[in-house]
């Protein structure tokens, strides 16, 4: 973002944020003037509504003494001004002069913290020395010195200060982004714009620490975001969380990750849409699972969507959705959870999986205080116990509105050829969203669409986030009797990363009009059960199917002129005949 | 270059924290009671991001006024 643009955002920001002023003044012995609007930025960011005051130029001592009534101070004892004012080269100065000047450090650091020992909070950054011209062969004096200052300042520094370690800002965004020497010399003000942005991320945890906004819980979806592969797919013999093998590698960091923030008191917590019996499995029977129900608090495994389901995680642990992250590696939940419970944030698996313990980890320090007391380490249990007492709280429904703005997209398409070997491969794979389970070689898909007996339907999915491809099948076949015709579904399955959007009566909606004018009287249908296909036992009664018998399978039949005629509204269906 | 125009009108009326219709080609440090050093010095760090340009050193003091802004602007992108 850039500077003018965050001007702006804050003119805007202050008009709406009226909540009580948190004052901060920066203390420092350079020309900083930019960080005010830097550092308000961030903090209208986090709902925290600043004051922030700069104290005079190269004054910090007596103003730390004016300035210890603020909710936070920050202080920027700049070694650039320090070394400059010395009327000296320092490299050639001799012992008495730099004990003298580290001794004038000294005391001036300890006023500081007399000054400032009952404000709440102080940030100061560690000297620095990489400003100046330096050799990587060669220790400097300024090195030396700024080292020796770092030492006391990390021992004599109140409780109440947090030392940032400026060199690592510094190594991790250059030296040459952060510092620019025309406005050092013309202005005192060495820092750029990106430099202060970059800083004022660093010290964020110290902001949202300071306003009680750090988060309390970390919500994980299972399927390739604990472990690659899809359990009810593949079977739990077939997901990958091993150290040793290629992307297993990466799954096994990030559960080991999550051990050690349930250790450091951090609420664990699981919303996926599986078979809450075949999640658990894992957690009990993997080879290689390191994440264990014990560290789990709280779960919430059903078909139910998750912002319901984060929803009640909140309402039973008591904590304010703005104290929850959620990860998820789907773009459709990470989407559905920012325009649902914006106040969530959410971490999406990166594509690049190598990156994703990085991620993962930066957001972890930004937002968890990680320092242990004995306390935080009774919370697991404590939450836990809390979850147990909690009473289920009603669902949160109507996702009508956000699912009409994904523009989902429809694309049916009838007996074509050259989708036989995808077609197929849907019948292989498919197990959750299957009623009948019936597998097919791509020779008989491709007999049925050669059959006129037969009628293939394929499903294609797009919605404004991308495109799914084919995700659904549906065979239909149509005899006669007497005069009349019957339709018999034969298959109707979609692939499960498109459930939960209502497509799937769209799509038996649109195939059964389209046999509108071919004197059909009735049409049958069949629920086979498997071992992984509950989810759609009651599919036909809640598509005015009519139950005939429910021995072992389930079959159903339906009038022809009772089926469905309403379009569901936000699905646009592109139905070639 | 009307649109060069609004753009420099638009980052000092954010800096300076003027409303942008009391700016305009005769704008100066004389105008703007609001223009002190530290403020010249955002002003230069703006127009520097905005405009995606290193200003000079020397020029750097000159710049107290709309119509030299967009000089240096303007030669600055050429």
């Amino acid at each position: 973002m850039k500077y003018i643009e965050i001007l702006a955002a804050n003119k805007d920001f202050s008009k709406i944020i009226n909540s009580k002023k948190y004052s901060i003044g920066i203390l420092s012995n350079i020309t900083i003037n930019s960080l005010k609007d830097i550092l308000e930025y961030q903090c209208f960011k986090n709902g925290i509504n600043p004051s922030v005051e700069i104290g005079n130029y190269d004054n910090i001592v007596q103003d730390s003494f004016i300035y210890n009534n603020k909710d936070l101070v920050i202080i920027f004892f700049d070694s650039l001004s320090l070394f400059e004012n010395v009327d000296h080269f320092f490299e050639s100065i001799n012992s008495d002069l730099y004990d003298s000047l580290f001794s004038k450090c000294i005391n001036e650091l300890n006023l500081i913290f007399k000054n400032l020992e009952k404000t709440p909070s102080v940030i100061i950054n560690s000297f620095s020395s990489l400003c100046f011209v330096s050799s990587s062969t060669k220790t400097s004096k300024i090195e030396k010195f700024t080292y020796e200052l770092n030492t006391y300042l990390q021992e004599s520094a109140p409780r109440n200060f947090q030392i940032v370690n400026i060199d690592k800002i510094f190594s991790i965004f250059g030296i040459e982004k952060s510092v620019d020497y025309r406005f050092y010399h013309s202005s005192k003000a060495p820092y750029t714009i990106d430099f202060l942005k970059k800083y004022v991320e660093e010290i964020e945890y110290v902001l949202l620490k300071n306003n009680g906004k750090l988060k309390k819980a970390i919500i994980f979806d299972c399927d390739n975001t604990l472990w690659s592969g899809i359990l009810g797919e593949d079977g739990i013999d077939k997901i990958d969380m091993s150290i040793s093998s290629k992307t297993g590698k990466y799954y096994n960091m990030i559960q080991r990750i999550i051990v050690y923030l349930s250790q450091k008191g951090v609420i664990i917590g699981l919303c996926s849409k599986n078979n809450e019996n075949d999640v658990l499995e894992v957690f009990k029977l993997h080879k290689d699972t390191y994440l264990k129900e014990e560290n789990i608090v709280i779960h919430k495994i059903n078909w139910s969507d998750k912002a319901s389901n984060l929803l009640s995680i909140s309402q039973e642990l008591n904590i304010g959705l703005d104290s929850i992250i959620f990860v998820d590696d789907s773009s459709f939940e990470i989407n559905l959870i920012r325009e649902k419970l914006p106040e969530i944030t959410t971490i999406q698996v990166p594509a690049n999986l190598y990156l994703y313990p990085t991620i993962l980890l930066k957001t972890i320090y930004k937002y968890f205080n990680l320092d242990v007391t004995n306390d935080d380490l009774k919370k697991t249990s404590m939450y836990k116990e809390q979850f147990q007492r909690a009473i289920e709280k009603d669902k949160f429904n109507n996702i009508d509105e956000y699912l009409a703005s994904l523009e989902i997209e429809i694309i049916i398409e009838k007996n074509n050829i050259n989708q036989v070997e995808r077609l197929a491969q849907l019948t292989q794979k498919t197990n959750q969203f299957n009623l009948t389970t019936k597998r097919y070689t791509e020779v008989q898909i491709h007999n049925f669409i050669l059959n006129k007996q037969f009628h293939v339907f394929s499903l294609s999915v797009r919605d404004k986030f991308g495109d799914n491809g084919i995700t659904g099948l549906c065979i239909i076949n149509e005899f006669e009797d007497y005069t009349d015709s019957i339709l018999s579904i034969d298959t109707f399955l979609l692939s499960c990363r498109i459930i939960g959007r209502n497509i799937e009566y769209e799509f038996l909606n649109v195939i059964l009009n389209s046999f509108q004018n071919k004197n059909v009287k009735e049409v049958r249908s069949l629920y086979s059960p498997s071992n992984k296909n509950e989810q759609v036992k009651d599919f036909y009664e809640k598509s005015n199917f009519n139950l005939i018998s429910s021995e072992i399978e389930k079959k159903y039949f339906l009038e022809f002129d009772s089926i469905n005629r309403n379009k569901i509204s936000y699905i646009r269906v592109n139905f070639n005949n | 270059m009307k649109y060069l125009h609004e753009r420099i009108l638009k980052v000092m009326s954010l800096v300076f924290e003027v409303p942008i219709e009391m700016l305009n080609e005769e704008s100066s440090s004389d105008t703007i009671g609001s223009w002190d050093s530290l403020k010249h010095l955002n002003l230069i760090l703006a127009l520097e991001e905005e405009f995606d340009i290193v200003i000079p050193d020397e020029e750097v003091g000159n710049l107290m006024n709309y119509k030299l802004i967009q000089i240096v602007i303007e030669e600055l992108n050429n």
